[in-house]
């Protein structure tokens, strides 16, 4: 997800250094982000001048080599508490005293990722949740947490307004807004069909989508992000909030990834795919 | 609440006590009634009437007049009728208390009301959040304006049916449906 943040920064002509454990990786991010621009100046969406601009502010770099001046750091890398502190720990001291240090993370507590950082730098530090594909998706969700300074979130809230983005201002609680209020979206249909009844299944995506005037309906949704993916998401909300029922994953759920049925990904989840 | 009737048919459209509909039903035994179910679970209304011949979910119908039906006996001018005040008939089979949309969109409403009254976020910002994040076609608190009262009743409805504590509506919500 890195490579979609870094790429919607550099679109907004800050200069932007993509930092990578792997030179391979980096070098692959580098070449997919330089071919999107291209396609998107054949398109006529972009500008030839501009995108020769762009290729001039983005480049790669391993981390001991990235500049101590930035403004803006953002962590995306794997969904890990520990790795993610010792990370935030290492950038702390590596960067000047006027960096912002932000967190991707999907789930992790801000404040506790925040213990990870000397207490100077504790309100210059984050969430900014970034949807994928990051260009493409407006909202980024500005996560306050209990040391972060609000003149800054508001800062940041209103730098993103100001650009192609809709932010959206909230408390580090857990699954902070979307992962949060759109656990429903998937728990109640699950109620609504209750068994592994794939017609019932296509019926509520169908009401769904032709009544409710959602894009994609929850079966299908599910399938596309990975059913494993979905329901650990569940779980960790749930239990984030003290095996609240309203979170309480169910039981569908379970024997699906029981039984190997993982979505798209695996060619059959709550529907098959050949 | 509005009655439409023809032939031997009535429809019943609007928000209405349980009791109210129920009594509806009971006066017109002589008709065959298709009635407006949102908040409550059809089940219940069908093993009670066999007057009761359909029922649908029209209270959180948008601008596009979309709303759930289903026929335990299927009437084509029933559709008809529907068609005519402006509404689009979408068939379901499927029986369940607050249908499909209802039901999916009461609980996410209701979360977006705990959120709030947890102050996590503005209203403005979580309906903004649901919109750009998952591309909702409407952010929670648009669905619900001006319908909370139908938001609480089909929660308390849910709730009784499951009383496992998944649909006990957020202190915020009741006080705006003044519950």
């Amino acid at each position: 997800m890195g490579s979609g943040i870094a790429q919607w920064f550099t679109q907004q002509m800050c200069q932007v250094e993509l930092v990578d454990n792997s030179q391979e990786q980096l070098q692959k991010a580098l070449e997919s982000i330089h071919a999107s621009w291209d396609k998107l100046v054949e398109k006529k969406k972009l500008d030839s001048a501009n995108v020769a601009k762009m290729k001039s502010l983005l480049s790669i770099k391993s981390l001991d080599a990235v500049s101590k001046d930035a403004d803006l750091v953002i962590e995306a890398i794997i969904e890990n508490l520990e790795i993610k502190k010792t990370l935030f720990k290492n950038l702390d001291a590596y960067f000047e005293p006027h960096t912002i240090l932000a967190s991707n993370t999907s789930s992790f507590p801000i404040e506790l990722m925040a213990e990870a950082v000397s207490d100077k730098r504790k309100p210059l530090f984050l969430g900014l949740h970034f949807f994928n594909p990051a260009t493409i998706m407006k909202l980024v969700e500005v996560i306050q947490g209990k040391d972060s300074s609000l003149e800054l979130c508001q800062k940041l809230y209103t730098w993103f307004d100001a650009r192609d983005k809709k932010p959206a201002f909230c408390k580090d609680s857990p699954g902070f807004i979307v992962n949060r209020v759109a656990r429903n979206f998937y728990g109640e249909p699950l109620r609504i069909v209750e068994t592994d009844d794939e017609n019932k299944m296509k019926e509520v995506d169908r009401i769904l989508k032709e009544v409710g005037g959602f894009k994609m309906g929850p079966f299908e949704l599910m399938d596309l992000i990975g059913i494993d993916v979905n329901y650990s998401v569940t779980c960790y909300v749930w239990e984030a909030y003290g095996q609240e029922p309203r979170f309480a994953p169910h039981e569908l759920q379970k024997q699906m990834v029981d039984e190997n049925r993982f979505g798209r990904k695996s060619k059959r989840g709550f529907y098959k795919y050949d | 609440m509005t009655n439409v009737s023809f032939d031997n048919v009535l429809i019943n459209f609007g928000f209405e006590s349980k009791k109210s509909k129920k009594e509806i039903l009971r006066s017109n035994a002589d008709k065959s009634v298709y009635m407006d179910l949102t908040c409550y679970d059809p089940a219940e209304f069908y093993s009670e009437f066999s007057n009761l011949k359909g029922s649908f979910a029209a209270l959180f119908c948008d601008e596009d007049k979309k709303i759930e039906i289903h026929f335990k006996e299927k009437n084509p001018l029933v559709i008809s009728k529907l068609e005519e005040l402006g509404f689009k008939p979408v068939e379901t089979t499927i029986v369940s208390c607050g249908f499909i949309f209802p039901r999916t969109i009461v609980q996410i409403i209701n979360e977006a009301y705990y959120a709030l009254g947890e102050k996590v976020a503005s209203k403005e910002d979580i309906n903004r959040a649901m919109k750009f994040g998952v591309n909702y076609p409407k952010g929670p608190f648009e669905w619900s304006e001006g319908r909370e009262l139908y938001v609480t009743t089909l929660l308390n409805e849910l709730n009784s049916i499951y009383p496992s504590g998944r649909y006990v509506p957020a202190k915020s919500l009741m006080l705006k449906s003044g519950n």
